[in-house]
């Protein structure tokens, strides 16, 4: 066993010029903030981005139009980009990248029953963009029939309204569910109304009718049902829009090799992502770029993102060395964990001391891992073994297992067992409970060599789908529980002996139902016949 | 590269029915690389056997190693221990390999693990495909680089045939027609000239029996 209290550091060099992709004001929030601590390069395909002006001549600052992130190649602190730079190839060093590629407006008429843009009818981000005097005019704007899931046009349409009112409108919002879950909009919702802001509750569809003279919505009030319809009659209407990822978003996570989630804007629906983080070290996510997102959670981005490149101004960095080791004896260079790796860690070296025929082994860079383990779990030479949790160590604990054996995510399983226990203790008197960093190191051989050990029953105790910390660990051990139950139908074992449990770690009543029907299974199927006892 | 897949483990009881200890044999080579004859298959694999057999009540000792490649004899030579040992082998090396150790190690019978598939290219993570069946007469230079005879269901040398539809092969949706690759290879590198090139159909009938290679360069004449 390692001593556990004995961790290595490591001492790396890093490199502080941080490359900001995004010329919009987002982008420019990012680079004035990470600028004070070290050199930030901005670029962008686009040279008439709004954000170009705050940023160009700064210091610590290089603003680059007319560029395209092609490709990417090395690990955090010492990324290679390359690009096309006006029609040439180039490439440039960086410790750390930030994607700061704003979102867009996108008013969809479908939305509003095919009405179409005109004089008395804007959508949000036309009305921002003209400076027309409203004084003495009606205003309507109407929320909540598109961009449903952001706080992004509630904030705008509340500081334009408290605005216009200001100048002398007479301004009217319709919303169905008014969101104000930050402080600035609950201040500004507050703020609104006592300016004599007029909120008009509906529900269900609109329908808007425009003519020369007004622009009429016919509407539905849910707390005044005997009335059929509401009428609101006004100069013009501002319809707030969705928002739909920067047209360079998909290119970009192709060429950066980062993942994108719904609606196809960066970054996976994940719980355990923060807001800020990609599947890759060193890569980051700011602003509207992984969703609509309005000020003060910018600002808040902005801050974690400085603090996150900000880990590499000083030139150096220090870590724990506790990535998985490879024995070059062993390794075959096939690729698999590199290729299964979520983190893009993984890089084939090649040198002269590495024992094997191809003088190369995979290595694991210690500032990219994560250390999950899959990498260890799914090489076929068994080359790869990660610090405290190496084979040897896991294997021990299962080597005279009792009846129920149970390899269980720190995430989520394992925690969840800790919970049941104060639970319902004599639940776990004939379980061993096996913890693992995620579910990826869940290695297929684990569980076919507690069965043979004497274990009647094994269970993968694993994140909830789509929720793995680790991008796709969970689905791995699914596969490799899958692939043990095939194995064992093979030999006339029954499969049933392997069953994985998806779980949250505050589910510890869970964890004591999975449990207690794994026990009434394995009681049901009886002992194991194929357990080798020596 | 190599490209197997693991065989039946009901097979492999059968063939090893009626001894009490047996070595499982892995190769870091090709079989490793296509996930199916490395240290971790040979402990799957072991574990598998040792556990149906103590399930029949007739139990067996399985050894496991696995060395650097089954197509050289040096490396070969490092299983002459365990071999001692037991009574037969399971060879998760390819059909090159499980020979050749047969050869080293007679009179201990070895046993095939795998099925060889084929000679193939890594699409994927556990995803090959067949690029090369070893004709010995390459033809790529006049095919823009893609091979008629291991990628085509004739293996026509002179294609396409009338069952490519749509680009893919009449055998199977999941196919694509190679010829129809070959066309807009061949047109992307501008040598669209070629398609209308006849390629004379192969000599098969050299009637050489199994192939041998010598480098003479290599070969010392000294016996």
């Amino acid at each position: 066993m390692q001593d556990r209290g004995a961790v290595v550091y490591e001492e790396l060099n890093v490199l502080p010029e941080v490359l900001v992709i995004g010329c919009g004001t987002e982008g420019a929030a990012v680079a004035l903030a990470v600028s004070e601590s070290q050199p930030v390069t901005v670029i962008d395909n686009d040279s008439s981005r709004d954000g170009i002006s705050l940023i160009e001549g700064k210091k610590n600052i290089t603003v680059n139009t007319g560029v395209k992130v092609m490709g990417l190649e090395g690990f955090p602190g010492q990324f290679l980009v390359r690009f096309l730079d006006n029609g040439k190839h180039a490439k440039q060093n960086f410790g750390a990248i930030v994607v700061a590629l704003e979102a867009q407006p996108s008013y969809d008429p479908a939305k509003y029953d095919g009405v179409k843009l005109g004089e008395r009818i804007l959508s949000l981000s036309q009305f921002q963009k003209n400076n027309r005097d409203y004084a003495g005019q009606k205003l309507a704007f109407i929320l909540g029939q598109a961009d449903q899931d952001s706080l992004l046009s509630f904030a705008t349409v509340l500081s334009s309204a408290i605005a216009l009112q200001e100048k002398g409108a007479d301004v009217s919002i319709l919303y169905d569910d008014m969101k104000v879950s930050a402080d600035d909009l609950e201040q500004d919702y507050e703020l609104a109304r006592a300016r004599g802001v007029n909120f008009l509750k509906y529900s269900g569809d609109l329908q808007i009718i425009t003519t020369k003279v007004a622009a009429t919505v016919l509407y539905w009030e849910p707390f005044l049902p005997q009335i059929k319809q509401i009428r609101l009659v006004s100069d013009c209407l501002v319809l707030a829009e969705d928002y739909i990822p920067n047209p360079g978003t998909a290119d970009l996570a192709v060429a950066l090799d980062v993942r994108t989630g719904p609606g196809g804007f960066f970054q996976d629906d994940n719980v355990h992502f923060l807001p800020v983080m990609s599947n890759r070290e060193g890569i980051y996510f700011a602003g509207s770029c992984h969703g609509p997102i309005h000020g003060i959670e910018l600002d808040k981005e902005v801050e974690t993102v400085k603090a996150e490149v900000g880990r590499f101004a000083s030139g150096k960095i220090r870590v724990p060395a506790l990535q998985p080791q490879v024995n070059a004896e062993k390794c075959a260079v096939c690729l698999t964990c590199y290729r299964c790796c979520p983190h893009h860690a993984i890089e084939i070296v090649h040198d002269e001391s590495l024992n094997n025929m191809y003088h190369s082994a995979a290595r694991m860079n210690p500032l990219a891992c994560r250390r999950c383990g899959t990498c260890a779990a799914e090489c076929p030479g068994k080359a790869i073994q990660l610090p405290l949790y190496s084979d040897q160590e896991i294997l021990e604990k299962v080597s005279k297992p009792p009846k129920l054996v149970a390899y269980a995510c720190e995430n989520s399983g394992s925690l969840a067992a800790e919970y049941a226990r104060s639970l319902q203790p004599e639940l776990q008197a004939n379980l061993q409970i096996v913890p693992v960093p995620c579910s990826g190191k869940i290695d297929a051989l684990y569980l076919i060599k507690a069965l043979e050990r004497g274990a009647d029953g094994v269970m993968l105790l694993v994140c909830h789908k789509e929720n793995c910390k680790y991008v796709w660990g969970n689905e791995r051990a699914d596969k490799r529980k899958e692939q043990v139950q095939r194995r064992l139908a093979e030999i006339g074992l029954e499969g049933d002996r392997v069953e994985i449990i998806h779980l949250a770690a505050n589910q510890g009543n869970q964890f004591n139902t999975s449990v207690r029907s794994m026990v009434d299974k394995i009681n049901q199927l009886g002992s194991n016949p194929g357990k080798v006892i020596k | 590269m190599i490209v197997v897949e693991n065989k039946s483990v009901e097979d492999i009881l059968q063939m090893i029915a009626p001894y009490k200890k047996v070595l499982v044999a892995g190769c870091y080579g090709c079989v490793t690389v296509c996930l199916a004859g490395g240290e971790k298959e040979v402990g799957l694999l072991a574990s598998q056997i040792r556990m149906a057999r103590q399930k029949e009540g007739n139990p067996i000792e399985v050894l496991e190693q696995t060395v650097e490649r089954q197509c050289d004899k040096e490396y070969l030579d490092k299983f002459q221990d365990n071999v001692r040992e037991v009574e037969a082998v399971v060879s998760l090396a390819c059909g090159i390999g499980i020979q050749y150790l047969a050869e080293v190690v007679e009179p201990v019978p070895v046993f095939p693990g795998v099925n060889t598939q084929f000679l193939g290219a890594n699409r994927d993570v556990g995803q090959w495909e067949e690029f090369c069946m070893a004709c010995g007469e390459c033809v790529l230079d006049k095919t823009g680089g893609l091979c008629p005879i291991a990628r085509c269901s004739k293996h026509l040398l002179n294609g396409p045939c009338g069952g490519s539809q749509n680009g893919k092969c009449e055998v199977s949706k999941e196919i694509d027609c190679v010829w129809h690759l070959i066309y807009e290879r061949l047109s992307a590198l501008g040598q669209l000239e070629k398609m209308a090139e006849y390629i004379p159909a192969k000599n098969w009938h050299r009637n050489e029996g199994p192939r041998k290679l010598v480098k003479e360069e290599l070969t010392l004449e000294r016996d």
